[in-house]
């Protein structure tokens, strides 16, 4: 197939933004891509615009507050892998030969409309009877435990290293890293599960422009990185009694994604891997074939994942330390691996970062571990 | 706690009935590939078939993993204790536990009903639940 390129980048800080409406952090997202790129607005064919609960037509409203309008702008809703989903979308259009140059946007402003803990949708049978996301987490984290003998301060070392991650990441919700002591001594949010160890609510966007093969040169495509896989698959319906450690979701977009690049698991040496939380980042990990079931929380603990070890994952500092706006933080993933393949990630940078993998994932229903998952894959 | 002979699902949330004492939810079974399935569904998502037979599963299972939420959305009183019990139909089903001390992976539980977590108009929405064998 086709390669599509990443050709600019630009993210507004995670955090708190109580001042900016959800269009201004799209809009300052989608200018910062557009210098970095050095592409004119008019040079836009098409954008494709991730966004969970932000309502009618987000994708407008931020793209006209960054002086874009006209172009075909399509909404994306995919849960958690919103953003990710809008690039899929958007190197489908793209390979196909639709548009030589194009945009995806991942925004999200939650700190004024949540508090505490997200569920799946109010329609949900298990979210009528109290199912939430750190509920469905902490039960994950049990079977964990029961099945591969390791204990909560042991997952509780995936908090610890994003955290310190986060603290060298200017844009990232926490600037502060935290000791494994005061992650155990957070207060407990679904056992064993602790505050640190659940993403924050975050406001946010982050923006990518993506350009074809054919047109790379015409923008001296200089800084740009090669998206050499961008897959998206959907959770199975289960039947039977399923292994919850397993991520089968993860496995088939990741197999995806690995048959369409060529680039196999034993290639990627680094990954931003969707931590919303601590429990989250050993079940991907091990998902995508990194890493043998019930292996990660020991190789955490032995530095493996550290921005200088052998295989570096959430060096942005994760969703846990980063933040996690929804529909921002699938094309945030992709931003930080430009900058790691680029060279330009400053404090936490990778050496000899080649191959990047970007994972995705979100939403629950019942009767399914996940409902998307994307796994984005670019090499320098 | 409401007493067996007041309770006839649907009772707010979970599909059951109550036979011969006991709690017995509603599920669905394909005839074609023979796939318990839960809640009762109207087309098998293994095979598409859209005639599928009702039927009741037991009253007992085993705890196959549990949590204590802490914290929740405002329709819940927190905190309280969620399982997921595998029924010998071949078939996990969330439910809430009738205790504060969650069961260990492994324990074998009964259906009864209950109270919570959630609340309706202040007041504990009664739905089945798990509980230790006595």
């Amino acid at each position: 197939m086709e390669d599509v390129y990443v050709l600019g980048i630009g993210m507004t800080p995670f955090g708190k933004h109580p001042g900016r409406s959800a269009a201004d952090l799209g809009a300052e997202a989608v200018n910062l891509a557009l210098s970095d790129a050095g592409v004119s607005r008019a040079e836009i064919g098409a954008a494709w615009v991730g966004h969970v609960y932000q309502g009618m037509a987000m994708g407008q409203r931020a793209l006209y507050a960054a002086g874009l309008s006209g172009i075909p702008i399509a909404n994306v809703e995919n849960a958690c892998s919103s953003g990710s989903t809008a690039i899929w979308d958007a190197s489908l259009a793209l390979r196909a030969g639709a548009y030589d140059v194009v945009l995806a946007l991942g925004v999200e402003h939650m700190t004024t409309m949540f508090r505490g803990a997200l569920a799946p949708d109010p329609t949900d049978i298990e979210a009528q009877l109290g199912l939430t996301m750190p509920g469905i987490y902490a039960m994950r984290a049990q079977r964990y435990m029961a099945q591969y003998g390791v204990e909560p301060k042991d997952i509780a070392q995936i908090a610890v290293k994003n955290k310190r991650n986060a603290a060298m990441n200017p844009l990232s919700h926490f600037k502060k890293p935290v000791t494994l002591d005061e992650v155990m001594q957070g207060r407990l949010i679904a056992d064993p599960l602790r505050l640190h160890e659940c993403a924050p609510i975050s406001d946010g966007a982050a923006a990518v422009v993506m350009v074809s093969k054919a047109k790379l040169n015409h923008f001296g495509g200089g800084r740009a990185i090669k998206l050499a896989a961008s897959a998206l698959r959907s959770g199975r319906t289960e039947v039977g009694l399923v292994d919850m450690t397993v991520e089968d979701l993860t496995w088939r977009t990741a197999k995806a994604a690995y048959e369409d690049s060529g680039v196999g698991p034993g290639d990627i040496n680094f990954a931003e891997v969707h931590d919303c939380f601590s429990i989250a980042e050993a079940l991907r990990v091990e998902g995508m074939g990194l890493v043998p079931h019930g292996e990660y929380v020991a190789r955490v603990k032995k530095g493996e994942m550290d921005i200088n070890g052998t295989l570096p994952v959430n060096a942005s500092g994760g969703l846990l330390g980063k933040g996690h706006p929804l529909g921002a933080t699938g094309v945030a993933q992709v931003v930080e691996l430009v900058r790691q393949l680029r060279g330009d990630a400053g404090e936490r940078q990778i050496e000899n970062a080649k191959v990047g993998v970007a994972h995705c994932r979100g939403g629950k229903a019942q009767g399914v571990e996940g409902t998307a998952c994307t796994v984005n894959i670019l090499v320098a | 706690m409401v007493s067996l002979d007041e309770a006839e699902g649907p009772v707010g949330i979970v599909d059951f009935t109550t036979q011969n004492g006991k709690v017995r939810l509603r599920a669905s079974r394909c005839p074609s590939c023979g796939a318990a399935l839960y809640p009762p569904r109207e087309i098998c998502p293994s095979d598409g078939t859209d005639s599928l037979e009702d039927i009741l599963l037991s009253s007992s299972g085993t705890v196959y993993t549990f949590t204590v939420a802490r914290q929740s959305t405002p329709e819940f009183k927190t905190p309280y204790v969620l399982v997921y019990v595998d029924f010998p139909e071949d078939v996990r089903v969330l439910l809430p536990f009738a205790g504060t001390e969650p069961p260990p992976i492994g324990a074998e539980v009964e259906i009864i009903m209950g109270a919570g977590p959630r609340l309706e108009d202040g007041m504990a929405v009664s739905t089945p639940h798990a509980s230790l064998r006595l």
